[in-house]
């Protein structure tokens, strides 16, 4: 059984915002608000005087095995798929934002009726969104279908971004996350996230 | 990840609105609730059944058009209007309470309708009177006559539902300490219970106004005072739970118990005051009736305080 999920590398995420500008075109997101884009690079700067570093964080959907966006979801609209890849069905959210409340990494978005209008102006004809919903990101679901990885995995600069298989001993994804050197984040929560970070070292020291 | 660039943050997509739905939710079933067992089992009571009925048909109403009119896909409700919406999501709240409120509202209608059918001012209504003359609501009525504690327990049940269902959904979001954990939906059933007693006894002190009601009144007062002290006594466990807890709990400590309107506005006026109004009325009795109305409104207040902050006050720890 696959079971797929991300390592991002915070050591060499260089915050070129490249992958942002990737999920964004491939997945149709509405990019003229800052607040409801798929995926997200943080840009902090921690420390005072010459000690102070740039750090980089981006973040996105968990893809949760134990995901409370989709139990708290009254219809059914958000749903898992057997690979892992956590979905949402536009056609049945009704946009309650239960789902954006009960997340813990800020990865459910809402698209209103007024995106959607704008989205067709933006995007053309090739606009695939018909009704508002409860957005968020889909791994590139119909890109790994096809056995291609996901639009900001594919467009890292820096390999920071990586996709696999858990259920693949060999795979370096999974290897990396059986060492221990990539690590969920707040796994005290219960969601079981499948996305993995591996620690600014330069920052730790 | 490190804990030293956490984020903390609160929300703004639930906000006044949704604590306007938790609150006549909760207000409008349990007085549903309140009404139909006082009728059941210590007093038939015509106008007090109605009142009941007419809260939790009127408050539901307002609530669920409130959460309808924020969905961002209003054709897609559909699909939770479907009875068997629980079934196909039980571990979803939201599917539960969409039910509790649409078979209170049905069980409690049809509870009220033999006793709607005898008051003048319903029948005198235009459009109300001819339906209530109908062959087919006359024969219901009977049916619901018959059947009436069963007809009475099935809105009571789902009365019931409704105010502890309120709670059961902030419970549900994991990330935010004030909300999840299970002293939610206790306090946000005692606040539902109690704001309910408030609403009948100024109901019962400004509208109904019988004297032959002295021993209800006597009752529910007795009542809400204990509920008002079951309330003192959550909150100082929060107090204490949210102020030795985690950074979540101790961020939603330091933006509750800073603020003058969660101090003064709903612990004082919304439940001190009013807790010492009632119990000097318990204990000692007042000539009048104002100061059991002010507690009234204050207990009234004070429940859509609690709400209403309850969703400013949710912290989510970020770890970016």
């Amino acid at each position: 059984m696959t079971h797929y999920a991300m390592v991002i590398d915070l050591n060499t995420c260089v915050g070129c915002n490249a992958c942002m500008a990737a999920c964004a075109l491939e997945n149709q997101s509405p990019v003229w608000d800052e607040h409801k884009w798929r995926t997200y690079v943080h840009d902090k700067e921690i420390g005072v005087g010459d000690s102070v570093h740039r750090r980089f964080f981006p973040r996105l959907c968990n893809h949760c095995d134990n995901p409370p966006c989709m139990s708290v979801c009254p219809t059914g609209a958000t749903y898992k798929k057997a690979n892992g890849i956590v979905m949402v069905n536009p056609d049945w959210c009704m946009g309650c934002g239960a789902c954006a409340l009960a997340c813990p990494y800020h990865a459910r978005i809402p698209i209103t009726y007024g995106d959607v209008a704008q989205g067709r102006e933006f995007y053309g004809s090739d606009y695939r969104r018909s009704s508002p919903s409860m957005d968020k990101c889909s791994f590139c679901d119909h890109r790994v279908e096809k056995g291609l990885k996901p639009a900001c995995v594919e467009t890292c600069v820096g390999s920071s971004r990586q996709f696999g298989d858990l259920d693949d001993p060999g795979d370096p994804v999974a290897r990396m996350v059986a060492s221990g050197v990539a690590r969920p984040l707040m796994p005290h929560i219960g969601t079981r996230p499948n996305v993995f970070y591996i620690d600014d070292l330069k920052w730790r020291g | 990840m490190d804990v030293n660039t956490m984020t903390y943050a609160t929300q703004d997509l639930w906000t006044w609105w949704l604590a306007l739905y938790l609150y006549t939710g909760g207000l409008g079933a349990a007085t549903l609730a309140v009404t139909f067992l006082t009728d059941m089992y210590l007093k038939p009571h015509r106008n007090l059944v109605l009142w009941g009925a007419g809260a939790g048909v009127v408050l539901l109403s307002l609530g669920s058009m409130m959460l309808f009119g924020h969905l961002l896909h209003h054709l897609a409700a559909i699909h939770i209007l479907n009875p068997l919406a629980f079934i196909l999501k039980p571990d979803a709240w939201i599917a539960w309470g969409t039910q509790f409120i649409i078979w209170m509202m049905v069980w409690g209608v049809l509870y009220a309708l033999p006793y709607a059918r005898e008051t003048p001012f319903l029948k005198g209504l235009p459009l109300v009177g001819k339906v209530l003359d109908w062959g087919l609501v006359a024969k219901i009525s009977a049916a619901v006559q018959r059947f009436r504690k069963v007809v009475g327990w099935l809105a009571v049940v789902n009365g019931v539902g409704v105010a502890v269902y309120t709670g059961l959904l902030l419970q549900s979001f994991p990330a935010v300490a004030l909300w999840a954990n299970p002293g939610v939906p206790l306090l946000f059933t005692v606040s539902a219970f109690s704001t309910a007693l408030a609403f009948l006894l100024l109901i019962m002190y400004t509208v109904i106004k019988d004297a032959a009601d002295e021993k209800i009144r006597v009752l529910y007062e007795r009542v809400d005072l204990v509920l008002i002290s079951a309330e003192l006594v959550i909150l100082f466990s929060f107090f204490f739970y949210l102020k030795r807890g985690s950074e979540s709990a101790m961020r939603s400590w330091e933006l509750l118990f800073t603020d003058f309107g969660w101090l003064i506005g709903f612990i004082g006026f919304g439940l001190i005051v009013p807790f010492f109004l009632e119990l000097k009325g318990v204990v000692k009795g007042w000539t009048s009736h104002v100061p059991i109305i002010t507690a009234s409104v204050l207990v009234l207040m004070g429940g859509y305080l609690l709400r209403h902050y309850f969703m400013y006050a949710g912290v989510y720890a970020y770890p970016w």
